[in-house]
């Protein structure tokens, strides 16, 4: 090779390579410009709240073509072009793979409808339709849900809640509320019924979230028991209507279930919002008769025929004593599609054979709940049974609402207890005509396997509050 | 009220001399223990009765009498005899 030649081919592979350099250039920005005025990803859109979101998010809407139009076969894409420029409009894309299909973008921003119009009345034009803007469905576009973490001074110690490792505990031991609450904090429009020793319905964080009799609702009448005026809920004790709690159990179980959250006082319960219907038929000291426990579950469910839309009973109580009344009262609370939660009992025994009432009772609405621990670990005190107890929760050291606007930290299936009940109400929120045999389905399969709870109930696993809402 | 541990010994002492109708001076108190119960019924319950499944913090009181051990169950709330003659009661 000459030295001429030599020069002529390192001055030609220097054009190539420009080239090249200049084609890759040029396809970067055709893909920058195409992603900018691509369609926004529907998650996006969702989470645009901020000034710039919003301003960025138009930003992008702007220049998405309007129509997309099928241009009848033979019409020329020279044709095509002077139709569009004509209206002032512009070929944005061509789509290749269907013949005579064009994106087209009105440079005036006229409203989608009217550009179709006018391409529609053309006789080139086969069809033009609006380029609808494509979302997925919320559970496809969720991707992973952002938790939701509230305000309430004492959060962070609800380890139930949100087990972060607080005080030993193991990281992730716990019901998932905060992922639940992106899906829904619950509904004022659920009633439950916390049958206990009452409610303190003055409590500064559940006061906002108690029942009260609507003023257009008679108040209750019973044939034996006569017109009690149960504008706060039912005492069954002496029949009276104020359901005031005298031990602080009823109202920790209340505050569970239904503490105000995001008030900025104490805690959150699983429900920031739900209405707690108080019922008392534990006395002072935390313990009541068989024949009050039904007088109570007998008057939910003349609350539920006359309008009152009570759908779950949560009874942290129980004994090892056999009652058919009691059984029959809770058949008839299913029959209104009234589920009944109860608490699995605390001697640490086999329920499957040492039965534990009511959570014993083989009636399609009852769900037994066992105590978990800060660890995921079986509470020590907490009764099983692999084919008696439903379900697990955590049930030690639960930092809820006591008498006297005051918070106190107590474990028990008692405590164990209220959480399902939560959860149920929150499914409930979301699903508000859901029945109780698909409501007790919906929550036995939602669960996180527990290792400790394998073979001690039926599910083997902990509730889990955002499971239950997918 | 609430009751305290004291008063919590005095009345089962009475209520088992009571029930075995002995004078109270002749029931002896052998232990008095500080104990968490599995219930609000401190693990007592009488028939028919239900109680919170809540932890409950008391005192269980072992007393002497006539040659035998009795167990008590008290919190701040009640005194329960347990399992006398295979039956629970609420003082």
């Amino acid at each position: 090779m000459n030295r001429n030649n030599f020069v002529i081919h390192l001055a030609l592979a220097l054009v190539l390579v420009l080239v090249a350099a200049f084609a890759g250039q040029l396809s970067r920005w055709r893909k920058q410009w195409k992603s900018h005025i691509g369609p926004i990803p529907a998650s996006e859109k969702k989470r645009a709240t901020t000034t710039e979101e919003i301003a960025l998010s138009e930003m992008r809407s702007f220049g998405r073509p309007e129509v997309l139009v099928k241009f009848k076969t033979g019409v020329s894409q020279e044709t095509i072009e002077r139709l569009t420029a004509l209206r002032h409009d512009r070929v944005e894309d061509r789509i290749e793979n269907v013949e005579g299909l064009e994106a087209i973008d009105d440079l005036d921003n006229a409203d989608a409808a009217t550009v179709v119009s006018e391409y529609q009345q053309l006789a080139e034009v086969e069809y033009a339709e609006p380029n609808f803007e494509i979302e997925l469905d919320a559970a496809e576009t969720a991707g992973p849900l952002v938790p939701i973490l509230p305000h309430d001074p004492q959060f962070t110690d609800q380890w139930a809640l949100s087990n972060s490792g607080q005080r030993g505990g193991k990281q992730g031991a716990d019901i998932s509320a905060t992922l639940a609450w992106a899906t829904t904090t619950g509904s004022d429009k659920v009633v439950v019924a916390v049958l206990d020793s009452g409610v303190d319905y003055t409590h500064e964080d559940l006061i906002q979230n108690m029942w009260m009799r609507p003023a257009s609702m008679a108040p209750y009448h019973d044939n034996e028991l006569g017109t009690i005026d149960d504008e706060n809920g039912f005492n069954a004790i002496d029949s009276s209507s104020d359901p005031m709690d005298e031990n602080g159990h009823g109202t920790h179980c209340a505050g569970i279930i239904g503490a105000e959250g995001e008030n900025e006082i104490g805690i959150a319960g699983v429900n920031w919002k739900v209405k707690i219907m108080p019922l008392k038929f534990m006395n002072a000291g935390g313990f009541g008769t068989t024949k009050d426990a039904i007088e109570a579950i007998n008057y939910v469910i003349d609350r539920k025929k006359a309008g009152v839309n009570v759908r779950i009973i949560s009874a942290s109580w129980g004994s090892t004593q056999r009652s058919r009344a009691l059984e029959d009262a809770i058949r008839k609370a299913y029959e209104n599609d009234i589920l009944f939660v109860a608490a699995a009992g605390n001697a640490t025994v086999n329920n499957d054979r040492n039965p534990h009432f009511p959570s014993s009772y083989n009636v399609p609405n009852v769900v037994s709940v066992a105590a978990l621990d800060r660890h995921d670990e079986l509470a020590k005190f907490s009764n099983w049974g692999v084919k008696s107890v439903a379900i697990a929760a955590p049930g030690v050291d639960i930092l809820s609402t006591w008498l006297g606007n005051a918070y106190e930290e107590k474990s028990g299936t008692s405590m164990a207890t209220p959480v399902v009940s939560g959860v149920a109400a929150l499914i409930l929120a979301e699903h508000p005509r859901m029945s109780v045999d698909d409501l007790k389905k919906k929550l036995l399969a939602s669960t996180d396997p527990i290792v400790a709870l394998k073979g001690k109930t039926v599910t083997g696993g902990r509730i889990n509050a955002a499971k239950a809402l997918e | 009220m609430a009751i305290d541990k004291n008063s919590a010994v005095e009345n089962a002492r009475n209520d088992l001399a009571k029930r075995l109708n002995v004078n109270a001076a002749d029931v002896k108190e052998k232990s008095v223990e500080d104990d968490d119960f599995p219930d609000m019924a401190l693990g007592a319950a009488e028939d028919g009765e239900m109680s919170g499944q809540m932890i409950t913090s008391g005192w269980r009181i072992k007393l002497e009498a006539q040659g035998k051990t009795y167990e008590y169950r008290a919190d701040k709330n009640q005194v329960r005899a347990f399992n006398f003659k295979g039956k629970n009661h609420r003082v």
